[in-house]
Formats: structure tokens, C-alpha cells, sequence
């Protein structure tokens, strides 16, 4: 429910801002999560009960934010996945939602543009060293996107081209021009 | 041929090949790392499961599976592959909190923390002070000093933000590198400033006097980050809440001019410090119009922001909050249930008897 209480009007000044950063499939089940504050949803339990609550009040309504539990939630959603960055209701919004782009212009650019269940599956580590990279405990690290990339994504530059197979070179070629086309 | 059918008839199915993981088969698969030479990416798929495992929180690690599998990891440290060594530092910090006798990487870290890899650099630096306990600290305070102010970012930030961790628990330790912070503070780089800005301040935070110095010099010569205004703005927020005399004057006007930043993060920020500081609703209007604009955003958080703000202001100043009356009708019919809600209470609220009846 919305929380309208008067007590700490003003923003704390810290830098522990986030909750909590989550990516769940379209039957609610979590992908990946992480949960950044040891008073807000200890136990995987809680966690994974707030998720599928969340997941309820926000998989068919496309409405950016929420708020639930005393939490305030970001998210944003594509194909089958569901983003969420999650912050204390006693935070700028706004702040939230930069974290939020941040980590849906990450994955995007690392699924190269393809943001959907199975080739998540199929990027997971690098989709989980973006997460390390744009939140350390709480700590927003970084939220520009080309730099977090530049950092989680180091697979496909140290493969030289010659060892990259015939199929792969055609596969990638074939991406970059069905999304030249779809511009 | 049969890999690539196999891989086809999996992609039919959308099925998930971290869905039947098992424990003790992971723990098993883990004795792989001990082979050598290494297989970087055969092994970076089983340390990814066991993320994915941890992740999941279902099946719970003993602290002898954890010890096990640490020990296992630390293997890899053969190899020189960048996405492997990346994979290692983020299990170390996994499992640190689960296994035992986790301080025996600190030499390797300590090695990638100081070589010439930046890739390494600023993940070893963070996967280190997650396993250093205080006694432990002054052996890298050193490094620590360094790595504040490298020229590298990434490096820097690491440290910072390792820094602030490592404050909650060793403080004295951490004030000494307050030195190194504020050098970082005037970094170009804004996340390096943002960071570095947080540790200072928090070093500060019971000393009122030199918190007044640090938000005086900065107020004057603004920083560039976003995230940096924004606590910049709470910490002179504070300072007005906790001595409202003509010596907070400057403070306020510093938030005000923060009401005319590009970044709609920072002018939101100064429009709710405003709001929730000033005593008269003629002080008020420059927020309240902010606030006002915000309703009619096509953003959904910029709306729930304004409206969130002007609900919180109707119980001092309802003829503040009555005046943007239409904007709040308005977003009665809002598509966000929360911005809905809140636009109801709030005008029922102010009770002005004209919205009650439409």
C-alpha cells in the first residue's frame, strides 16, 4: 500500500540506496537477485514471497513503479523478463530509476539487444558481473552503461576472429543486419 | 552434430539449463578446477552454477560444501583469462560469509590488486576487503591509499566504496584515508566524486564543524556529478534542519539555485528538501511549481515523485498543495494505481469541496 508517513521527511544522506536488484522470467520465478540491506527481506523465504508479490501487482500492468512493503520499486519489462531495482520509501525516486536504466541498458547490450530468457541463460556470467558491477552492497558503483559493459563484457573481444567458427561470424552478421533493418 | 541438436530441442522447450541443478553434482563438478591446464570456459559455466545455486537460496551450503568449493575456486588463480578471474573474485565474495579460512587468497588478491591488469585492479580490490577483517587491514592500508587516487576510475571507486564498507566496521582505520577522499572528491571522473564525497561525509558525520567547511567549499564551486548534488544537497538539508538561523541562509540558497540543474534527479532532490525545510508557503512556490510540473510528466516515477511530495506537504500546508488542485485531478485516472492513490488522498486531503464532488 502507498505509505504517506510524516516521519523522515528529509532524505537521508548516505549512499546506500538500493535495496535490492532483481530479474525475474514471466512466471515470476527469479532469474537473479540481490538484496543489499540486512534489515529489508533477510531470508530467502521473505525475499522470494515478496517477488512473487510483486511479480502479481506488476506483470500486466506496465506502469514503471510501485510502491509495496514499505519499498519503493522500479521496473521495466521485456519479452519474457521482468527488471526490478528496489530502494527505501524514504528515497528520490529518480535515483532509483537511473539504477533501474542502467541495469536494463547493461543487459541489453550485453544480450546484444536481444532481451530475452534464453540468451540471458546463455549470458548469465556476464549478466551477473554487470550486477556486481552497477551496485556493490548497496552502493550504486556505477550507472553508465557502456562502461559497465566494458567491464562485464570481455568474452567476445579476447576471442580472436580467426577462432571464432564459420557459423558464429554468419550468426553475428545476420543479427547486425535484421537490427539495421528493424531501426 | 548431436551437441548442436541437443541445444535445439533445449531451445524448443525454453528450457533452462540451471533448472535441475544439484548441489553435491555442482560440489563434484568443482573438482574439475584442480586440472590444469585450465578450461576457462568450461569452468566459468560450473562457477556460474554455483552462483546460480547460491542465488537461489534453496540449497543451503554447509560451511564444509562452502570451504570446499572456495577451496576449489581458488585453483583458477592459474589461470590468466579475464572474464575466469572476474568469475573467481565474485564466488570469493559469495562464499566468504559461508566458508572457512577464506584469508588465504589475500596474497593473490593482494597481487591482482597491485598489478598491472585494470580489468584485475578494481574487482580484486573489492573482493579483498570483503574478506579482510580489521586486524587484518593495516597490512593493505597502503595499497588502499593508492588505489583511492589512481588515475584509473574503476580503481579508484573500488576503493572508495570498499572504503565506506570497511568504515562500519573500522572506522579509525578508514578516517585516515580521509586525506586521499577529498583529493578524489575533485576527480573528474563522477562516480570517483560521488564516492569520494560519501566517504568523506561520513568520516564527518559527528563532527558538525568540519561537515559546515566541506558543504561551504562545495556549495561554491558545484559538482559536476548528479548523485554527488544529491547528497550534497541532503548534507546541507541537514544542516539547515539543525540550526534555522540567518548562518543556514546560504545553504538554502544553494539548494534553490540546485532547483535549476539539468538533471531532473537533482532539481527533485532540491524541490524535496525545499518542501520538507521551509516554514512559509511564499518560500514554498518555487518547489511547489517544480512538484507541479513533475504531475504532468509522461514518466511515471517523475509523477509519483511530485505526487508523492505534495501528499507529504498537504499536513503543513494544505493551501500550498490546494493550489496545484487541478494538477492532482488529473492524475485521479492515472494508468500507475500508486500515483492514482496517492492523487485521491491527497485531494480529499485538502478537502476542497469543488474536487471532492467531480
Amino acid at each position: 500500500m502507498v505509505h504517506t508517513t510524516m516521519e523522515g521527511a528529509l532524505f537521508e544522506p548516505t549512499l546506500y540506496i538500493v535495496k535490492g536488484m532483481c530479474i525475474l522470467d514471466n512466471d515470476g520465478n527469479r532469474i537473479l537477485a540481490k538484496y543489499y540491506d540486512k534489515d529489508v527481506l533477510p531470508t530467502a523465504k521473505e525475499q522470494k514471497a515478496f517477488e512473487k508479490n510483486l511479480f502479481n501487482k506488476t506483470h500486466r500492468a506496465n506502469a514503471e513503479i510501485i510502491m509495496l512493503e514499505g519499498l519503493t520499486c522500479v521496473y521495466k519489462s521485456n519479452v519474457d523478463l521482468f527488471f526490478y531495482v528496489m530502494g527505501s520509501s524514504h528515497e528520490n525516486e529518480l535515483i532509483l530509476q537511473s539504477v533501474l536504466n542502467a541495469l536494463y541498458e547493461s543487459v541489453s547490450i550485453l544480450l546484444r539487444r536481444n532481451v530475452e530468457r534464453r540468451v540471458l541463460l546463455d549470458n548469465l556470467d556476464a549478466v551477473m558481473l554487470a550486477f556486481d558491477e552497477i551496485c556493490d552492497g548497496g552502493v550504486i558503483l556505477d550507472s553508465d552503461p557502456t562502461s559497465i559493459v566494458g567491464r562485464a563484457a570481455l568474452r567476445t573481444e579476447d576471442v580472436p576472429l580467426g577462432e571464432q567458427t564459420v557459423a558464429q561470424v554468419l550468426q553475428s552478421a545476420k543479427e547486425q543486419l535484421k537490427w539495421s533493418l528493424l531501426k | 552434430m548431436s551437441f548442436k541438436r541437443d541445444k535445439k530441442e533445449e531451445e524448443d522447450s525454453g528450457g533452462n539449463p540451471y533448472q535441475n541443478l544439484d548441489k553435491t553434482i555442482i560440489l563434484q563438478e568443482a573438482r574439475y578446477f584442480n586440472q590444469s591446464p585450465v578450461n576457462p570456459r568450461k569452468c566459468s559455466l560450473i562457477l556460474t552454477k554455483i552462483l546460480y545455486l547460491l542465488n537461489q537460496g534453496e540449497q543451503k551450503f554447509s560451511t564444509q560444501e562452502a570451504t570446499e568449493a572456495f577451496f576449489a575456486t581458488t585453483k583458477l588463480f592459474q589461470s590468466k583469462d579475464v572474464m575466469l578471474r572476474r568469475m573467481v573474485y565474485l564466488c570469493i565474495k559469495e562464499l566468504s560469509t559461508l566458508a572457512q579460512d577464506v584469508i588465504i587468497v589475500t596474497s593473490s588478491l593482494t597481487k591482482d590488486m597491485t598489478g598491472k591488469e585494470d580489468l584485475y585492479r578494481a574487482a580484486a580490490i573489492r573482493a579483498l576487503c570483503s574478506i579482510t577483517d580489521s586486524t587484518m587491514l593495516q597490512a593493505i592500508e597502503r595499497y588502499m591509499k593508492q588505489a583511492i587516487v589512481d588515475k584509473n576510475s574503476a580503481v579508484s571507486s573500488a576503493a572508495l566504496v570498499s572504503a565506506l564498507h570497511l568504515s562500519s566496521t573500522a572506522p579509525d582505520l578508514v578516517r585516515r584515508w580521509a586525506n586521499e577522499a577529498q583529493e578524489a572528491i575533485s576527480s573528474e571522473n563522477a562516480m570517483v566524486s560521488y564516492h569520494a564525497l560519501g566517504v568523506v561525509a561520513g568520516s564527518r558525520k559527528n563532527d558538525k564543524l568540519s561537515t559546515v567547511k566541506l558543504v561551504t567549499r562545495l556549495a561554491r564551486a558545484p559538482l559536476k556529478s548528479p548523485y554527488a548534488l544529491c547528497l550534497l544537497i541532503r548534507l546541507a538539508a541537514q544542516l539547515v534542519e539543525d540550526d534555522d538561523s540567518d548562518a543556514a541562509q546560504p545553504y538554502i540558497e544553494f539548494i534553490e539555485c540546485c532547483l535549476r540543474h539539468k538533471s531532473e534527479m537533482v532539481i527533485y532532490e532540491a524541490a524535496h528538501a525545499i518542501v520538507n525545510l521551509r516554514k512559509t508557503a511564499r518560500d514554498l512556490a518555487p518547489a511547489v511549481s517544480v512538484l507541479q510540473l513533475f504531475c504532468g510528466s509522461s514518466k511515471a516515477s517523475l509523477r509519483l515523485a511530485g505526487a508523492r511530495t505534495l501528499a507529504r506537504l498537504t499536513a503543513k500546508h494544505p493551501t500550498a498543495v490546494a493550489a496545484c488542485a487541478v494538477d492532482l485531478e488529473n492524475l485521479i485516472s492515472d494508468p500507475n494505481r500508486s500515483v492514482a492513490t496517492l492523487a485521491v488522498t491527497t485531494l480529499l486531503a485538502t478537502g476542497a469541496e469543488s474536487s471532492v464532488d467531480r
